[in-house]
């Protein structure tokens, strides 16, 4: 159930020229300010009373926080970068695969126009589209605040619950701080994303799943596997990995091993669909994306 | 109050705006531009689509304080007054509309697909569409208004 | 309707074949629509309009004990706060009894219900005076299941039903003991939001002395003018109502048009302002009421050589809070239970009950789609039992002219439905694909075609007559006005109106000017539903028409010295048949009427050919003709999650003359992906009584990648005698057959059977492992 639509509330508005001016607004202002990249989730939410600051602070204006750049080994992407120009970009459909396929499933392409990287990381739904693809490409955060800047693997970045619960997850993110970039570090394999919608036009996931794998000699030498809706934050499917790690890929070993995903999450049953369903669907996108990576295909 | 100066259908606006207005509201209470259409005021339907520097946006889901020295384009920027475009002519002529509601978004949208990819595929246009919302039409002879537009345009460009 | 008027029009015109009807012109609408000029109602900006916001109920029962205004009052801005108490006129809005009060006084029903209305200078203060009005409730136990709510005491009214109906024909007993095979099942056909994209919005406007006008989104501007008269305590004749373009209705826009335009009315005599409302999407999600859920127990029966002997039917209507329109919905779905076939003994029992849900609306179909679930699949269970093949059952049973219907109506004509099916199977290649089926039900991806019939009697359902009127003037310059009482909705019909006075007349469609609707020109012209727009509204147009053209034709003859049957004007000119040496303007007809006395203007009036069936046998004439439509799915299954994804729809439909083909393509596209979404993914989820999936982000609807392969359509023209050109109503019929096809497409790919709509993938995926 949502809330009611109501009109937006009052608040002040800046647009800051500079990181260093955005970063001082949020320490002067901490939890009474939000920041403002896309709009997309937002505008909704103030409508919504969800939430409600006195401050917004537009990050629209500031140079250097979009961009897509091959660093050596390293995929470098600014935390303002579109959607959309995720969409777009080769360097990502070659070198982040599963970010690709689910930026194919997610959202619209006017949603894609404005909405962030970062702020469909920030924003902590357990049900957002970038996270398990990022998770298995073993990505990290560049988090800058008031102190200077640090570093977060993204794993870290979702706070996951011990019982199963609806809203939005925690993120690690501190109140005067800014998301800046993500790297993703271009290892070896191949990844994918699969998304269990009600309909084919794009839709909150019944659940979904991102599977990286690289298989040498007929053996997988590298399996990480991360799903998303089915669980308090969008996790690893860490059981999955270690009994898959090392064995030869072939049809028993990727179901028998795709099963044991069901005992890593805590689906809830929600007007998408019921607890029961998602943990059996996990468990058939698990083996999907895995057999599709197996096979050869993107 | 801010002052919001943009290029509105190629003229300059300069208007003030209180910040918690969207561009949405903006645009039709503020400017009279009842084109842009309110459909669910939080991004899902697509009937407030504009094109912010070419791409298309949901205006429900932008502050007018942000289209600061940008371009918006709404249906009106399709052609010259009294002319119409050809993607209009197209959609006229497949009867690609029903109730109209929807149509100004999906002009705006199509405009922005024909912009990028001049002969898209039908799965190209589903893409392109697929945040433009209808409940009458029932797709069909939208998709066929697109191709019949990227057609004529391929033929006048030719001429 | 007693006029042979397709006769009539061909022997005036004297020709069988026609200049406009049956072309693809374009739409009256068009250019403003692809330009973005056309207006709705929220488009129409008036200087100083005040904002109404309702006070809605959040219980869903529950009495009111006290309604504290002061805090809302002194909200800046605020101009006054409405309660019932306020009413000027009677607080009663019930659409056929009255048992609904504009604004709830003693209690409230259901989750939604307005208890109050505050109106002031803009939103913002309007929200904050809504949010400030204090209402003690004192809350009742709420019922949300129909079968609880007759088990147990919830005086939601003070009777537990507004009402029932019951067909009675023959002997169901007796013919069951003959049949060879019976099959018995409970059917479930839930709830659906019309979700179209303009959200509800009203505008009402006092014009002193002269009364109150209303701009509003409603489907039925006079019962929306007779309930804001009513509600304000005027005559009928000072209420106007001013109908511009709908943003889509589907029916949802008949049941609330009218409540919607009283809230403005209201807050408009109230304060002598212009005041205005607009539906926020949560609004119109959350509270704005919806398709009917139905729960059937259809048992029917068959000989061995597949004859149809008998069906007993009884089903329950969950009408929330107040009946609104259930009685009408319940009703048709009884009149149509037989299907499209003859069956000689029926006995139906449907029962509309009161719960605390959000009270039932038209939609699309209205009745039919859900009652045709359980028609349809009962026909596929018994060709199964039979082994006989499932088209050829259902031709073996279809009505013909000269059948008779479930309730005892004969068809003496126009009934396509037989050609129908035979042309819709060949161009499904049916055959073929079902051969095939052993094939495709093998994998992990199952492949059938499954076919579904429907029709739809044109004109209102019986509960009071069903009229409609038209106005057609000549001008001297020999353009035309034309009013219509119908609302274009997005359907087109105004357009096959144009078309129709223009081809009467023998003028350029151009020349048809269609004004805009305004009830203080037209008589009552009844709803914009039922498939009576063109079929009743159409007729009313060629009615006005066909007498202008007498008058033009007997006016003809004097001025070119020849016999009345002699003179053809076509095109706008006027010249004897088979002497094309001297040709007449038009204009110069009409200004010889206007200089002789003759009356260049003229009204249509139409009523339409049927009765009240007898309340205890139903049996009667509940419409005057009948239109059918019949689909063919074919579905792919992903066995593993649950999947139905409808590969290509095959529909088609016998409606008459179809007057303008590439709109009525749109028609039955449009319609078939609703019915896709009613059948795939489409439902009201509701926790005591709250709309659980409240916004479009969890309320799925086709999207444009969710859209089928459509083959064009086949069209049989089954002409009826009585209507303007022998067209039908063409605007439900593809919705209806569209997931009675989907779900047994299902089956034949599955082997499954399902018994609940929608075929979510859960549903599908459960029913897989259980069977």
């Amino acid at each position: 159930m949502t809330a009611e639509l109501r009109p937006l509330p009052a608040f002040e508005y800046v647009a800051p020229a500079s990181l260093a001016e955005a970063l001082a607004l949020m320490q002067q202002h901490g939890t009474a300010a939000q920041l403002l990249a896309g709009g997309t989730d937002l505008l909704p939410r103030m409508r919504m009373r969800k939430s409600a600051p006195r401050i917004v602070v537009d990050l629209n204006r500031i140079d250097g926080l979009s961009f897509i750049e091959l660093r050596g080994n390293n995929l470098h992407i600014g935390a303002g970068t579109r959607l959309a120009a995720l969409h777009q970009s080769r360097i990502v459909a070659e070198k982040a695969q599963a970010l690709a396929a689910a930026l194919r499933v997610m959202a619209s392409p006017a949603i894609r126009n404005r909405g962030t990287i970062g702020g469909n990381l920030c924003n902590g739904s357990k049900c957002a589209d970038t996270p398990p693809p990022l998770l298995v490409l073993d990505a990290s955060l560049r988090l800058q605040g008031a102190d200077g800047e640090r570093m977060l693997p993204l794993s870290e970045f979702f706070t996951r619950r011990e019982k199963p619960a609806p809203g939005c997850a925690k993120t690690a993110i501190r109140s005067d701080e800014i998301l800046t970039e993500v790297i993703i570090p271009c290892r070896q394999g191949s990844s994918t994303y699969l998304k269990l919608g009600r309909r084919k036009g794009s839709s909150i996931a019944i659940a979904s799943v991102a599977a990286l794998a690289a298989i040498t000699g007929g053996k997988f030498e590298e399996v990480r596997i991360a799903v998303s809706a089915v669980a308090s934050a969008p996790v690893r499917g860490r059981k999955v990995e270690a009994a898959l790690r090392g064995m030869p890929a072939n049809e028993e070993t990727i179901a028998s091993a795709s099963a044991l995903i069901k005992e890593e999450i805590e689906p809830i049953s929600d007007v998408r669909g019921s607890a029961a369903y998602r943990r059996e669907m996990a468990s058939v996108l698990v083996r999907r994306a895995l057999t599709r990576i197996a096979i050869g295909e993107r | 109050m801010m002052l919001v100066k943009f290029k509105l259908n190629g003229r300059i606006v300069e208007e003030q705006v209180a910040p918690n207005r969207t561009l949405l509201d903006f645009l039709r209470d503020g400017l009279k531009l009842t084109s842009v259409k309110k459909g669910c005021d939080e991004g899902k339907c697509g009937a407030c689509t504009v094109l912010l520097n070419g791409e298309p946006v949901c205006s429900c889901l932008m502050l007018a304080v942000q289209v600061r020295n940008a371009e918006v384009t709404t249906i009106e920027g399709l052609s010259g007054p009294g002319e119409l475009s050809l993607i209009q002519k197209a959609f006229l002529e497949k009867n690609g509309y029903q109730c109209g509601f929807c149509t100004p978004g999906m002009l705006l949208a199509t405009k922005a697909l024909l912009d990028h990819n001049p002969d898209p595929s039908t799965e190209d246009i589903k893409q392109a569409l697929e945040g433009n919302l209808c409940r009458c039409t029932g797709y069909e002879q939208i998709i066929e208004s697109v191709s019949t537009a990227a057609a004529m345009m391929k033929t006048s460009a030719g001429e | 309707m007693d006029r042979k008027y397709l006769e009539e029009v061909k022997k005036l015109l004297g020709r069988d074949h026609y200049k406009i009807v049956g072309t693809d012109v374009q739409r009256v609408d068009g250019l403003e629509k692809v330009t973005g000029q056309a207006k709705y109602t929220a488009d129409f900006l008036i200087e100083n309009a005040l904002t109404v916001r309702p006070v809605w109920s959040r219980h869903p029962h529950a009495l009111i004990r006290k309604i504290d205004k002061a805090p809302a009052l002194r909200v800046a801005g605020v101009e006054c706060v409405i309660t019932g108490a306020d009413i000027p006129g009677e607080n009663q809005c019930g659409y056929y009894t009255d048992d609904q009060p504009f604004i709830a006084s003693d209690k409230v029903r259901h989750v939604g219900d307005i208890v109050a209305l505050v109106v002031a200078r803009d939103a913002e203060a309007a929200w904050a005076g809504a949010d400030a009005v204090i209402v003690e409730y004192e809350e009742l136990p709420g019922v949300f299941e129909p079968k609880a709510a007759l088990a147990g005491t919830f005086n939601i009214h003070d009777e537990k039903s507004p009402g029932g109906v019951k067909i009675r024909k023959g002997d169901v007993e007796q013919a069951f003991r003959e049949c060879d095979l019976i099959v018995e099942r409970t059917y479930i056909a839930g709830s659906q939001d019309h979700a179209y994209l303009e959200p509800e919005a009203a505008i009402g406007i006092p014009e002193g002395r002269q009364g109150m006008t209303v701009i509003s989104t409603n489907q039925n501007p006079f019962r929306t003018r007779n309930t804001v008269a009513r509600v304000l305590g005027r005559p009928q004749s000072e209420v106007r109502i001013i109908t511009p373009y709908l943003g889509g209705g589907f029916g949802g826009k008949d049941t609330y048009g009218p409540i919607i335009s009283t809230m403005a009315a209201v807050a408009a005599e109230h304060t002598g302002r212009a005041a205005m409302i607009v539906f926020t999407r949560y609004e119109s999600f959350a509270y704005r009421y919806k398709r009917c859920p139905f729960e059937i127990r259809y048992k029917s029966g068959a000989t061995k050589d597949g004859k149809l002997k008998a069906i007993e039917v009884e089903y329950t209507c969950d009408c929330g809070g107040y009946s609104a329109h259930v009685l009408g919905l319940m009703k048709r779905a009884a009149y149509h239970a037989t299907g499209v076939y003859e069956v000689p003994n029926c006995k139906v029992t449907g029962v509309a009950v009161y719960t605390n849900n959000v009270p039932v609306a038209a939609f699309n179909g209205f009745g039919n789609p859900q009652m045709g679930f359980a028609i349809e699949s009962q026909i596929d269970l018994l060709a199964e039992g039979l082994n006989i093949d499932p088209v050829e059952f259902r031709l073996n049973n279809a009505l013909v002219p000269g059948s008779h219907t479930g309730t005892g109506q004969l068809l003496d004509h126009s009934v396509g439905i037989k050609e129908l099916i035979e042309k819709v199977a060949q161009r499904a290649d049916w055959k073929s694909k079902r051969r095939k089926t052993e094939e495709t039900r093998k994998g992990a991806k199952k492949r059938g075609v499954g076919m579904g019939c429907s029709w739809h009697g044109c004109g209102t359902t019986g509960l009071k007559h069903d009229w409609a009127g038209a106005s057609v003037i000549l001008q001297r310059d020999g353009s035309v006005n034309y009013c219509t009482g119908i609302v274009e909705i997005g359907q087109g019909t105004i357009t096959s109106h144009a078309m129709m006075v223009a081809e009467t007349l023998g003028i350029p469609y151009a020349w048809v000017k269609v004004d805009a609707n305004d009830t203080s020109r037209m008589p009552d012209s009844g709803e914009t539903h039922a498939q009576r727009g063109t079929f009743i509204g159409g007729t009313a147009a060629v009615d006005a028409a066909l007498k202008l053209r007498e008058r033009l034709n007997a006016l003809a003859a004097t001025m070119l010295g020849c016999e009345r049957a002699e003179v053809v004007i076509e095109e706008g000119l006027v010249h004897r048949r088979n002497d094309a040496s001297r040709k007449l303007p038009f204009k110069d007809l009409v200004t010889g009427m206007y200089e002789r006395g003759m009356n260049p203007a003229e009204y249509g009036f139409i009523k339409a050919k049927r009765d009240y069936p007898d309340p205890e046998t139903g049996q009667g004439v509940p419409y005057a003709a009948y239109t059918f439509g019949c689909t063919v799915a074919e579905v792919e299954v992903d066995v593993e999650t649950g999947q139905v994804e409808v590969l290509k729809l095959y529909p088609g439909i016998a409606a008459g003359k179809i007057i303008q083909p590439d709109i009525v393509r749109g028609q039955v596209n449009g319609c078939g992906v609703l019915g896709l979404g009613y059948g795939l993914m489409e439902t009201v989820v509701r926790e005591e009584g709250r709309m659980v999936n409240d916004s479009f982000g969890d309320y799925m609807i086709p999207t444009i990648l969710d859209k089928p392969e459509m083959e064009p359509y086949v069209m049989v023209e089954d002409e009826y005698k009585y209507s303007g050109f022998g067209a039908k109503g063409v605007g439900e019929i593809a919705l209806i057959s569209t997931p009675l096809a989907i779900a047994n497409a299902v089956f034949a790919a599955t082997g499954t059977r399902y018994y609940s709509l929608p075929l979510s993938p859960e549903q599908v995926y459960l029913g897989l492992r259980k069977g």
